[in-house]
């Protein structure tokens, strides 16, 4: 058995993945609280990413609107990743053959490297460029990418029960 | 009377499609789900500026404008996706305690909007009240409980 599956396998079996997994109410609350948190998570970054787009808010500078948003989406994040990792606790080997699965791993990945690049570029001079209604083309590119990486995500998610 | 409808919707051409299609069910669960995002940022910052703990400085009304279109346009995706999910197992809905705790608690967020929500956003930028921040709480709460009724459906 390759090591990543084994690894996958030993934290599938531990005592605290069992537990949530058998439970009667555990994985459903977990489950329930992740799904819920997309809208922490996801709906704070669209309004972000609808305002450098220029369809709404266009009045509110992008700066104020990403100060305003940015402690929501990351409550929002730390909500999705603790429930995410107990889901993977409780699923984990299930999950490692899981196309869908693997898929949404991949654009969580990129879906944290857009912002990275946004930040180190585009948005260094954003004093620049954050009253205009329509934000310049390479910020408006990462906001695009942002909704639809993290709809990928989503669907993915919701993809990994069928698989 | 009501369960008429019901039968009717797992009967009309919706239904048939829904209860025969392989993926239909799961395509438009997906598209709920993507619209429940929307639908939540949009009550989220709304509902934040009405209680005063964000973006104070700016316009109630300016922000409602935009965010209701948002608010609105996804909620509209939602029902539609919602109807076509219940043609799939309609009887099953409408015997199941967490579907019409959902329909109650999504009439009464709707209607709760259109009054006493709406009154207190327009109101706002001549006239903030302490009311206000209860309206919002209420706001959130009501979605919150529509939500959380909703995940309910699959589980119970």
């Amino acid at each position: 058995m390759p090591t990543l599956q084994h690894v996958c396998q030993v934290i599938y079996d531990s005592h605290i993945g069992t537990a949530i997994r058998e439970s009667d109410y555990a994985f459903s609350i977990i489950e329930s609280v992740h799904v819920l948190a997309i809208t922490l998570l996801v709906g704070t970054i669209a309004v972000l990413d609808l305002r450098m787009l220029g369809l709404i808010l266009r009045g509110i500078s992008v700066t104020r609107i990403s100060k305003t948003v940015f402690p929501f989406t990351w409550t929002g994040f730390a909500i999705m990743f603790v429930s995410g990792c107990l889901l993977f606790w409780a699923e984990a080997a299930k999950n490692y053959s899981n196309p869908a699965f693997r898929v949404k791993l991949v654009l969580l990945a990129l879906v944290g490297l857009n912002p990275l690049i946004f930040h180190t570029t585009i948005y260094r001079r954003v004093h620049e460029w954050e009253v205009l209604q329509y934000s310049p083309w390479r910020a408006r590119a990462a906001a695009l990418a942002s909704l639809l990486l993290w709809s990928g995500v989503i669907v993915a998610g919701r993809a990994i029960a069928y698989f | 009377m009501l369960r008429v409808w019901f039968v009717s919707l797992a009967h009309s051409h919706l239904g048939q499609y829904m209860q025969t299609s392989k993926w239909g069910f799961a395509i438009v669960e997906t598209v709920h789900l993507l619209a429940l995002a929307i639908l939540g940022g949009a009550v989220l910052i709304v509902d934040l500026r009405l209680m005063g703990v964000i973006l104070k400085k700016e316009s109630m009304r300016q922000i409602n404008r935009d965010l209701s279109r948002l608010l609105l346009g996804s909620l509209i995706v939602m029902i539609a996706s919602g109807v076509a999910m219940v043609s799939e197992e309609a009887l099953k809905c409408y015997y199941s305690p967490a579907f019409r705790w959902k329909m109650a608690l999504l009439a009464t967020a709707v209607l709760f909007y259109f009054t006493f929500h709406r009154r207190a956003v327009l109101r706002q930028s001549e006239d903030r009240r302490f009311t206000d921040g209860i309206v919002a709480t209420i706001s959130i709460s009501l979605w919150l409980g529509v939500g959380i009724a909703g995940r309910a459906i699959g589980l119970l």
